[in-house]
């Protein structure tokens, strides 16, 4: 047995959380510029979006931390957004950026709960940024697991996937089926990704383009978020646009462009399983069941 | 029309999303479109079943 194998056995079971910090499982594997890049690429998309948005996140999140009616105390969710786990997503996936951006920005006061509340400018584009670097930090995450699962399956000599599985993903997730085609399935990758934008694109339509909103509907926009370069197109052309009266099928194009959404987590999961099958095939008993 | 409008909105969403669910299963794209098919009428089958489910509940605790 190497002493690489050894090493990354030292990780066991936390190796997940350590994935919260991007490039940590990195660095831990050795690969210090690696983990510097993960680190700095995620905390630099975060600030970017962040000097806009600032306390706007805490609105974002799934449970608002508001202070209690007529009551001075504070509550435990309040306690949590101080150091940023008031479950804003997909940032609380960057953790140490999510967190500082948190302590920095929280305010309990009435003032403060009005800012959460505030339009700020270009705020569809910098929320886009702060939520990209919670999925760039998922996505260097995903390249650290699969080089200590490389290394501690492919014994001495570790084998080399066709394309990087977290890399895949990725791709997947800006443009559905690109990482298939990076993986080498191309026509499967084009007829994956074209039913994820036809039915983000038919969820746009029927809501005017108003449809992915992370302002109106936060919640929704976690799940329509999985699919990132749709998300950025809605911030960039349609998230802007004034909305004079609510469209007749606006719930529908809601619930479509989230469908859209989870339908891309699936390509992106499939996309990463097709690069590490490169690497590990399955036994042909398991792919006759499959 | 508005029956209409949601069968004509339901059918295609579905087999897109039948395409992504099978596609996990298939190498190439023209195996995964005729397994979306399939799957797409099973799903079919097994909306008609929960409606008439929903339906005959309906009847029997709301009635006519």
């Amino acid at each position: 047995m190497s002493a690489a194998t050894n090493h990354t056995r030292g990780l066991g079971h936390l190796a997940f959380l350590q994935g919260l910090v991007p490039g940590l499982l990195h660095y831990r594997l050795g690969q210090k510029r690696l983990a510097a890049l993960a680190l700095g690429s995620c905390s630099l998309l975060f600030l970017l979006g962040w000097l806009c948005v600032r306390e706007r996140l805490f609105y974002w999140a799934l449970l608002t931390p508001d202070s209690p009616p007529g009551g001075r105390g504070t509550t435990l969710l309040q306690t949590l957004a101080r150091c940023g786990l008031p479950l804003t997503l997909p940032e609380l996936l960057n953790l140490p950026a999510n967190a500082l951006g948190a302590v920095l920005a929280f305010d309990s006061s009435p003032t403060g709960e009005r800012l959460w509340r505030m339009p700020r400018d270009l705020e569809h584009l910098a929320g886009w940024l702060t939520a990209a670097s919670g999925m760039l930090a998922a996505f260097w995450s995903a390249a650290g697991h699969w080089e200590l699962r490389r290394r501690r399956d492919g014994g001495h000599t570790p084998p080399v996937a066709v394309a990087h599985p977290g890399l895949c993903a990725g791709l997947s997730w800006l443009a559905p089926g690109l990482g298939h085609w990076r993986a080498g399935q191309r026509d499967k990758g084009l007829v994956m990704g074209l039913a994820v934008v036809v039915v983000f694109a038919m969820g746009l339509l029927f809501a005017h383009g108003h449809a992915v909103d992370r302002a109106n509907a936060s919640v929704w926009w976690i799940g329509q978020n999985l699919f990132g370069g749709g998300s950025l197109f809605a911030a960039l052309v349609t998230g802007p646009w004034r909305m004079e009266a609510a469209p007749p099928h606006l719930d529908l194009g809601i619930v479509l462009c989230t469908v859209a959404g989870l339908m891309n987590l699936v390509v992106m999961v499939d996309a990463y399983t097709v690069a590490e099958r490169s690497a590990f095939p399955l036994p042909k008993s398991a792919e006759v069941a499959a | 029309m508005s029956f209409l409008f949601r069968v004509a909105v339901y059918v295609p969403v579905l087999y897109l999303i039948a395409i992504v669910v099978v596609g996990q299963h298939h190498t190439t794209a023209a195996a995964t479109l005729r397994a979306a098919l399939r799957r797409t009428g099973r799903w079919l089958v097994w909306t008609a079943g929960l409606l008439g489910a929903m339906w005959g509940l309906e009847l029997l605790f709301i009635g006519w």
